[in-house]
């Protein structure tokens, strides 16, 4: 190589030690990065397309797989999309056991993310800690819905399934089991010296780009946005619950770290307020309940189990568009349907978080050194499923 | 020329010697042990992935954990759908593996596609690779991975799968 060639570039992945289903070609000078463009692509599963051939109800599974460790959030903005093409909402409790679901999910998405990025950095116990404290939630998600990921629990008109027996002690003690290890995250992980180093200062985004370059989510809260979708367009139980957003100054690594784990200690506040306030009543639509057969009416009494009502098999959506958006843990889930009256949708565009955030490898990584890139990759909670669709 | 023949003589010996009952027996208890598998995340079922080597299901009990370097590892995972620019990935990174190799598909997209099997993005893994163990699931659970795990062992000491040849 002769001196005018100083730049060398570099191919990290698609298999890289961090966890990440991508490429990113990075020009380095030295230890300098220069440049670094992501090259996306790697699990675009087609996952709008598909939807054109399926029929609605079979599409709450196809949209859950994308994000497939923050499902509820995808689940709930595309049946708002179609509660508002049906001109239905779901009662009361239904509202509240989806917020519930919302917010268990957030916080194991949280500790998803919080995982990944400390293997990146190099920090095996983070990982340990983080997935495993994940695994409580994860079953209490379970016990509620009977799958440790992709729940599919909200349906339209209501949700799938009342809460278990004994279910508010069993979040309580995860809750307090939770706020326990707080204070051993800070001691170990977040108030650690090498932490600090690592993400101090490191990729700093200014509260103008983030607002220009339209980020969403964790990311743009932690560049001191205070732009949350539950407070600005409150959806299910949110109206009724106090909670704050939760904002950042500095916008650098530990910023983004330190908004998801603030985010999991205001998640815990929400989920205590919800089951407090949890109103009794049907979860399920009325119009919907009345076309079950009573023999299968009695039979959700019974077991609180929703039996799907005969319409559900050929649901017709009316004509028209709809758009919803979610605040998921990711950032803001957008879902625009434009349904023709058959019994699939015309054409279902989903808008994730991770596809807005994307933009900020090639913004951030300039000028970094080469040890930063995976310090700021990983706290970007990237999942390229979800950004590829 | 007899010098020539000895190189070949005792490359033969060793193969002959390795693939003996007891010293054969010894190395498949090796290889069923010590499985390496790549840190290569195809798709959404890394999510479970994950999980199965984090503490409360604990795959490395197993002898299993997941390791950076392609030249040091001897399992491919499969973890879900492969989309055509991933599979030639996938290719590229079991070329790169040393003998002997393993491929283990996760989830009903590894088998034929799941619920992605009419997507014009995919390609299905047995096409493309040797895929020895088949985990079933959207997402399997980590129990799953655990089970393909041990059922990969009994293969490999069943000696179905490692043939040592000169």
């Amino acid at each position: 190589m002769s001196l005018e060639e100083r730049e060398l570039e570099v191919l990290i992945g698609p298999q890289h030690p961090a966890s990440g289903h991508m490429r990113m070609i990075a020009k380095i000078d030295g230890d300098i990065v220069v440049e670094l463009r992501p090259n996306i692509g790697y699990v675009h599963r087609s996952v709008e397309k598909l939807a054109e051939a399926k029929k609605f109800l079979q599409i709450i599974p196809l949209v859950e797989r994308p994000s497939l460790a923050d499902t509820t959030a995808n689940n709930l903005a595309y049946v708002m999309a179609l509660e508002k093409l049906l001109g239905l909402e779901a009662p009361p409790r239904a509202q509240y056991l989806r917020t519930l679901l919302a917010e268990i999910n957030r916080i194991h998405s949280h500790l998803y993310g919080l995982g990944i990025h400390g293997v990146m950095i190099g920090s095996s116990t983070a990982y340990m800690w983080c997935f495993g404290d994940r695994e409580p939630f994860i079953e209490l998600a379970q016990e509620l819905t009977g799958a440790r990921l992709s729940y599919s629990y909200i349906i339209p008109g209501g949700v799938r399934r009342e809460l278990p027996s004994r279910f508010t002690e069993k979040v309580e003690k995860a809750l307090r089991y939770m706020e326990n290890r707080m204070k051993d995250y800070f001691n170990l992980y977040l108030n650690n010296p090498v932490t600090r180093a690592r993400l101090e200062g490191v990729g700093v985004l200014s509260k103008e780009d983030a607002i220009r370059l339209g980020v969403a989510g964790p990311n743009l809260r932690a560049s001191g946005v205070p732009y949350d979708v539950r407070k600005v367009e409150p959806y299910a139980a949110y109206p009724d619950i106090d909670f704050d957003i939760i904002t950042e100054k500095v916008g650098d690594a530990f910023a983004r770290v330190m908004v998801r784990v603030k985010e999991i200690q205001e998640s815990i506040r929400i989920i205590r307020q919800v089951l407090k306030k949890m109103p009794e009543g049907p979860i399920l639509h009325e119009k919907y309940i009345k076309a079950i057969s009573p023999k299968m009416r009695e039979y959700m009494k019974e077991t609180g189990e929703v039996k799907f009502p005969g319409i559900f098999a050929n649901l017709r959506i009316p004509a028209g568009e709809a758009i919803s958006r979610v605040e998921g843990g990711r950032g803001e889930v957008i879902f625009h349907i434009i349904s023709d009256g058959k019994m699939s949708p015309y054409r279902m565009r989903m808008v994730t978080p991770s596809f807005r955030n994307v933009i900020l490898f090639e913004h951030l990584n300039r000028g970094v050194r080469v040890a930063d890139i995976p310090a700021i990759y990983g706290s970007l909670d990237y999942f390229p499923p979800e950004a590829d669709r | 020329m007899w010098v020539a023949n000895l190189d070949k003589a005792a490359k033969k010996a060793a193969a002959w010697l390795i693939n003996k009952t007891p010293i054969r027996n010894i190395r498949d208890w090796g290889i069923a042990f010590s499985l390496w598998p790549v840190h290569f995340t195809t798709s959404c079922c890394g999510a479970e992935f994950a999980a199965a080597v984090a503490p409360k299901f604990d795959a490395e009990r197993f002898g299993f954990l997941p390791f950076i370097g392609i030249r040091q590892c001897n399992v491919l995972f499969i973890e879900g759908t492969l989309s055509k620019k991933m599979g030639e990935a996938a290719k590229w990174v079991y070329e790169q593996m040393p003998e002997p190799k393993f491929v283990v598909a996760m989830g009903a997209c590894g088998i034929d596609g799941g619920i992605f099997w009419n997507s014009y993005n995919i390609v299905r893994p047995k096409d493309i690779l040797p895929v020895s163990v088949f985990v079933p699931g959207c997402p399997p659970r980590p129990e799953g991975i655990a089970q393909a795990i041990i059922m990969l062992q009994r293969k490999i000491r069943k000696g179905e799968l490692v043939k040592y040849e000169f």
